[in-house]
């Protein structure tokens, strides 16, 4: 019964993050499908099981006997006491029912470390297409390039329009921002933020960490902390809404 | 603090909602097999031969894609009916990777990373087959194995030595012939396998055996994905970066997580994921090498198998060879 219980409450909690949308915040969605098509097995592995019990129940109180299956025939360990597996299975999904997941916050990034260019060990670019104009490229796109031609001078004046949410890095000046999003390769676990610095010409205290801004500018070459860093340099700045899918890949 | 509670649910989550399907289907299949699989006929015909038998072995898995809580029942049931040791060792050890899921998911979890895709694959199968040669020096199974089970063997084994050197028509029994051309023999291989039961009590069968193992798999998968979104989330960045970045400790670190974290192997990477960015590759290996090889909870379950003295040399070699394997790769290649 517990078990019925649990895996229809799973079934349930995957469909309903893909209904709301909040599967974005959680996985890559090259596996929404995945998530879906398990939601939806679930669902009907626990209604079978649930009629089956009925019947059975049904069966015993008219006193005929359903065929017994041998437990030996399962071969499967019990680790945990009876109904303990089941039990916990049903209060994870129960909570995550209730709580609403959390999108990652400039303090997580902080924390995790902000990559303007160290990610090339880890990503190795697939589709990388250098022919995006520099207006159109995205912050990813341009850490992207970045990557591929690590040389901060090769882009100086270009145009800039970028997104990205608010990080006041501890070890930028009170002029600079940074600008940043997480980037996911498969699922929250893996979410690690790239981000650009933004020259102001303002205090950042003006700009709350977490907003997220669409910075329009220039390219320049900036030493940050002895390092010779791409800096955007703003000449616009507007608040936009969090976007509904709030990482990019 | 909130914040933190907050990722970490959010990370806990995330692991959870990536790894059921993986889970769901590893389940599906194995239950598949275990009913609908006559793995009886499959060991009458393995190699003798130690290196091919334990390579056999280990690619087992891609017959019964089982993860390390279904493979061992499976190597027992191969034991008793008189498989020779080598494959039995090598399918006990490699099994769990070396099947289509579990890569399957290792590449989902490290698309980024090919090399670690396939070099778990190769050091799995290596490892699995050193092994299984080490312990075929021991020609006689019985004395390392728990008594129930040996006792098991005796008569089986002569008489799988017996089937070998007398053609099939000059045995004496009753057979069937069945598909294919070959006559089986009826004898109590035949009588207790699937083949007595109807299609519905099978589908009633695979439904609650997939029901069980996913709740049991399910609250170890549970347990493991809060134990990584707590250390990711809680244990102090210095930390984990001096004990993640070190070519030698990095892979010890994740040898004894590896051991102590009995998080099935189809979803065992994306729980490695959650290090990827500090802790080195070869360490990442080690845990999805020797992970599904050795685990607390599969100690249990290894005992109904073998006595005390063999396991401790199966896990002893597989650890130093997963150390050794994963720090030539760190050293020398990254």
């Amino acid at each position: 019964m517990l078990d019925i219980l649990a895996i229809a409450a799973w079934g349930i909690l995957f469909l309903k993050y893909w209904l709301t949308g909040k599967l974005a915040l959680l996985i890559h969605p090259n596996y929404f499908g995945l998530v879906v098509v398990t939601g939806s097995v679930l669902l009907v592995m626990a209604a079978i099981q649930g009629i089956q019990l009925v019947r059975s129940r049904r069966q015993r109180a008219s006193k005929k006997r359903a065929i017994p299956i041998d437990p030996a025939e399962m071969q499967h360990i019990t680790l945990f006491p009876p109904g303990w597996a089941s039990a916990l299975l049903l209060i994870t999904a129960i909570v995550g029912l209730i709580i609403t997941p959390q999108v990652f916050a400039s303090q997580t990034a902080i924390d995790r470390g902000i990559t303007e260019s160290a990610i090339s060990t880890r990503y190795q670019p697939k589709s990388f297409r250098s022919t995006i104009p520099p207006e159109a490229r995205s912050l990813i796109d341009w850490v992207r390039t970045l990557n591929a031609n690590p040389e901060p001078d090769a882009y100086t004046g270009q145009k800039a329009r970028i997104q990205g949410f608010v990080i006041h890095a501890p070890e930028l000046s009170g002029r600079y921002l940074l600008l940043s999003r997480f980037v996911l390769t498969c699922c929250a676990a893996d979410a690690y933020p790239v981000g650009l610095p933004v020259k102001l010409d303002r205090d950042r205290q003006a700009y709350k960490p977490d907003t997220w801004l669409e910075v329009e500018g220039r390219m320049i070459t900036e030493t940050l902390n002895g390092k010779r860093q791409l800096t955007v340099e703003a000449t616009a700045l507007k608040p936009i809404p969090e976007p509904k899918n709030p990482y990019d890949y | 603090m909130d914040r933190q509670l907050n990722n970490a649910f959010t990370i806990f989550l995330s692991l959870l909602v990536e790894a059921i399907p993986f889970l769901l289907l590893g389940v599906l299949l194995s239950g598949l097999l275990l009913i609908f699989v006559d793995e009886r006929r499959l060991t009458s015909m393995m190699p003798r031969h130690p290196i091919l038998g334990a390579l056999v072995g280990s690619c087992f898995g891609f017959l019964f894609p089982v993860c390390e809580c279904g493979n061992v029942p499976v190597a027992r049931r191969l034991l008793i009916q008189g498989v020779p040791i080598p494959v039995a060792v090598g399918f006990l050890l490699a099994a769990p990777t070396i099947n289509p899921i579990v890569i399957w998911s290792t590449w989902v979890a490290f698309k980024q990373q090919p090399e670690i895709v396939w070099l778990r694959v190769i050091f799995s199968l290596l490892i699995a087959t050193i092994i299984g040669c080490v312990f075929s020096v021991q020609k006689d199974p019985r004395p390392i194995l728990q008594k129930l089970v040996a006792k098991s063997i005796p008569d089986r084994a002569e008489k799988n030595l017996e089937s070998d050197s007398q053609p099939m028509l000059l045995q004496s029994g009753t057979f069937l012939l069945g598909e294919g051309n070959s006559p089986i023999p009826m004898d109590e291989s035949l009588l207790s396998s699937a083949v007595k039961k109807t299609r519905g009590q099978k589908l009633r069968l695979l439904l609650d055996n997939t029901i069980q193992e996913l709740r049991e798999l399910g609250a170890v998968l549970v347990l493991g994905s809060a134990v990584a979104a707590l250390i990711q989330v809680a244990a102090p960045r210095d930390l984990i970066l001096s004990l993640g970045q070190d070519p030698v400790s990095s892979i010890v670190a994740m040898l004894v997580l590896g051991g102590v974290i009995s998080i099935c192997s189809t979803v065992d990477s994306f729980f490695a994921l959650s290090f990827a960015s500090v802790f080195t590759s070869g360490s990442l290996l080690a845990f999805l090498v020797f992970g599904p090889m050795v685990d607390i909870k599969g100690i249990g379950l290894m005992l109904s198998v073998f006595r005390p003295k063999a396991i401790i040399y199966l896990f002893a070699l597989a650890a130093l060879l997963t150390l050794l394997l994963t720090l030539i790769f760190n050293l020398h290649f990254s």
